[in-house]
């Protein structure tokens, strides 16, 4: 008898748990008590792929605090983040994303193209506007509600050919370029931009078999010996790796190990070409491959780097140690974020912002995001500027190569231009 | 079914009947008030997690009907869902056909592809059957990537679910299309397991050798459970579809297979509770753990570095369902028949 009431209390407390959580939930006002800027920022800091998300989630969180507690917020408002781990999930992320409207929050940032292409379309459909650190083109091509922090895959590619064909073919005719991509959108932005622009570069593109089809890798490969025997084959003058860390670094080695490299040029677009890449495959080996990077590197002259550095040294040194190169990403998004609100705050009032409705989404994308001009993100990356028509906050990326171990830059800012992709009878298809 | 002291049947109608008792009529009346008013006191954000419960469900319900029913295991139910998400878009969005002709096209070929990967099943089962289903997941998601017709790695839009010019816009009417179709879905399967049909699933899951010399067909019978399973699954992709309004291949990942399967055995395999009970209890729990346990503790413990937290999430996930399978391997539907049989002998406990 006395189990059996025990059971029931139980289960009724339970019950009645479960379902108040979601109510208390539902009946919470969007928090503008003690004036607050709600911005919602989702990282993959667990699940496959966390050794990017996690120091990503880190940089924007750290940037923050530091924001909040030492400048005092943005325009005397106290920014408050809405931080939620989405796992590299993209179910768990549509769900996050209605949460961050349901929050009041005025927009939100993800860190990889994949889970903001998992999410768009909600917040498209919402017009409540989202911003990716990484990006590729089918996120914001045609131009919506969501933007990118800094230029996509495809115009790695492009930036790259261009630096190449400025600096270092000497060669006559057409440079042979092979494109070993990963077989997802980040594989996929460098070869819709080489079917775009390849013969405007004056470059010849070895597809695998039919135009458009690339030499192919997975995220979790453990051997391209095959692939690379066929691409060496074919004497490519330059491998270029659009992928993440792990697979480039694997792909480097292979191509070492077939004596391919040194002999040609091996490239990466900026998701691999991070110091994991030259810890993976080793410094002597990866020495000599060049890297597009949108950011700056660690140690740098720029007015951003040093609050940056005493951050991650206080709360992160593991992230330090490595040099990590995605933290400084983040940390540069944050800075975008509240660039844009303190944009916002000032072009239409903090009233407008308030309630964290259709109505504050619309002004902050219309009086903050779009109104962004020249904003120099502490020196961290490209400048940023909204253009009609083109979502890419950022324009720029600078060409880098191993040398001793360490990314060294080889260039400044080089201005990727914009690809209408959507006017390529190809493009998705 | 076992029924409260003094109810009896004394026809086989009433024998057969679903609901069939006042307190049973009340509860299921009091349940479907509670869920179709559930717009007016939840935000948008919950009506979002009961809708991708509502799809999961579905979804769980044509697994459960594979593996519960009919003992044909398979590791690859994400691959079907998405041949149904795919299917639903290129009929709705490269096609431009209605909604409903979507739903059930993603529904027919789902079954179609299902019934394909099945026919190995009539040659082996348990953990070989479950090697060739895995391979239906890499298979169907590598076509998915390379077939120019789904948008291959970019992806592809889908437009808002419509019938008869209304267009399901916001959060609360797909729910309650999600919820109607899901409540049709229980229903079918809870009929489905009374039917001849269900009782040779449940001979060949139970023996098939058996079940074979009593006459049944065994390969019809297990593509035929192939085929509902993974209609089932196709109607799921296509909501999910309409619901997200974008497709991406990785959005059907074969972690996606291995919680559905995970699903239908916390809620208890082979009942028609089951799929409910284990699709509630896994969704909310990621997130309870996502939304409200981890912004929890990284707000209420600020010593620690940022992001500290989340490797909570996984940890505790992984503990709750291991102690799950430890003290109740039987499933969420097992303990709440027991405690239907406390409630009934109440106020004697034998």
């Amino acid at each position: 008898m006395k189990n059996r009431t025990l059971i029931i209390t139980t289960i009724v407390c339970l019950a009645l748990i479960i379902s108040v959580m979601p109510i208390f939930s539902a009946c919470g006002e969007p928090s503008t008590e003690g004036k607050t800027l709600k911005v919602g920022i989702t990282t993959p800091t667990t699940g496959k792929a966390a050794e990017k998300g996690a120091p990503m989630g880190h940089g924007n969180l750290d940037c923050f605090e530091y924001i909040n507690s030492e400048l005092g917020g943005v325009e005397g408002y106290e920014v408050e983040v809405v931080w939620r781990d989405n796992g590299y999930d993209a179910s768990k992320v549509v769900t996050i994303v209605k949460n961050f409207m349901d929050e009041g929050c005025l927009m939100y940032t993800t860190s990889s193209s994949a889970m903001m292409t998992a999410s768009m379309e909600v917040a498209n459909r919402a017009g409540f506007a989202g911003m990716a650190a990484f990006s590729s083109p089918i996120i914001y091509r045609p131009p919506q509600h969501i933007y990118g922090q800094m230029p996509d895959y495809g115009d790695d590619f492009l930036a790259f050919a261009k630096y190449y064909m400025d600096n270092v073919w000497k060669g006559s005719g057409k440079p042979k370029f092979a494109i070993h991509a990963l077989n997802n959108s980040t594989g996929k932005g460098a070869i819709d931009a080489a079917l775009a622009y390849a013969d405007s570069l004056g470059i010849e593109i070895l597809w695998d078999g039919q135009a458009g089809k690339a030499f192919e890798h997975k995220a979790d490969s453990t051997s391209e010996m095959e692939s690379l025997t066929r691409i060496k084959a074919m004497n490519p003058d330059v491998l270029y790796i659009s992928s993440t860390p792990a697979p480039t670094a694997l792909i480097v080695k292979n191509a070492y190990e077939l004596g391919m490299f040194p002999g040609i040029t091996i490239a990466s677009g900026h998701a691999g070409f991070t110091s994991v890449l030259i810890d993976i495959a080793g410094a002597d080996i990866a020495e000599g491959v060049y890297g597009v990077f949108p950011t700056v590197n660690w140690g740098d002259d720029v007015s951003a780097m040093a609050k940056m550095t005493e951050y991650i040294q206080k709360n992160h040194p593991e992230d330090y140690e490595k040099k990590n190169m995605d933290y400084i990403t983040c940390w540069a998004q944050s800075l975008i974020v509240a660039e844009i609100l303190k944009t916002a705050v000032k072009n239409a009032g903090y009233d407008a912002l308030a309630a964290g409705d259709a109505d504050s989404w619309k002004a902050l994308e219309e009086q903050g995001i779009q109104k962004l001009k020249d904003y120099a993100v502490g020196g961290l990356h490209g400048p940023v500027s909204y253009t009609a028509g083109d979502n890419r906050l950022s324009k720029s990326v600078r060409v880098f190569h191993v040398k001793d171990g360490d990314i060294v830059p080889l260039t400044d800012w080089i201005d990727a231009p914009v690809v209408k992709y959507e006017e390529f009878d190809w493009f998705g298809k | 079914m076992s029924l409260p002291c003094g109810t009896r049947n004394h026809n086989y109608a009433e024998d057969m009947a679903i609901v069939r008792t006042k307190t049973h009529r009340v509860l299921i009346i009091g349940l479907l008030v509670i869920i179709f008013t559930a717009p007016l006191y939840f935000s948008n954000y919950w009506l979002g997690v009961f809708n991708l419960i509502g799809i999961t469900l579905i979804a769980a319900i044509g697994l459960n009907i594979l593996v519960g029913y009919c003992g044909q295991l398979s590791i690859g139910h994400a691959g079907f869902i998405a041949v149904g998400a795919y299917t639903a878009a290129i009929l709705t969005n490269r096609l431009e056909m209605p909604f409903l002709v979507g739903l059930i096209g993603a529904g027919v070929v789902s079954g179609l592809i299902g019934i394909i990967f099945g026919l190995p099943s009539v040659r082996v089962k348990g953990f070989y059957l479950a090697i060739t289903t895995i391979a239906a997941q890499f298979i169907i998601i590598w076509v998915i990537n390379h077939w120019g017709y789904t948008g291959g790695f970019l992806g592809i839009k889908v437009p808002y679910a419509s019938i008869g010019g209304f267009v399901f816009r916001s959060e609360s009417s797909q729910f309650y299309l999600i919820i109607i179709i899901a409540a049709l879905c229980v229903f079918f399967a809870k009929n489905l397991a009374r039917t001849k049909v269900g009782r040779a699933f449940i001979a060949i899951r139970d023996n098939d050798l058996a079940a074979e010399v009593m006459g049944i067909n065994l390969l019809y019978y297990k593509l035929l459970a192939f085929f509902i399973g993974c209609f089932f699954a196709g109607i799921a992709g296509a909501l999910l579809a309409h619901w997200i309004g974008f497709l991406n291949a990785e959005q059907f990942s074969f972690t996606e297979s291995i919680l559905y399967v995970g699903m239908i055995i916390i809620g208890g395999l082979g009942t028609s509770l089951g799929p409910i009970f284990g699709v509630v209890f896994i969704r909310i729990l990621q997130q309870l753990l996502t939304v409200e346990l981890v912004p929890f503790l990284e707000s209420s413990f600020t010593m620690f570095p940022s992001g500290f937290a989340t490797g909570i999430t996984p940890m505790l996930f992984g503990l709750v369902i291991v102690l799950f399978l430890i003290l109740e391997p039987r499933g969420l539907a097992h303990r709440w028949s027991l405690f239907k049989s406390a409630y009934r002998l109440w106020p004697f406990s034998y």
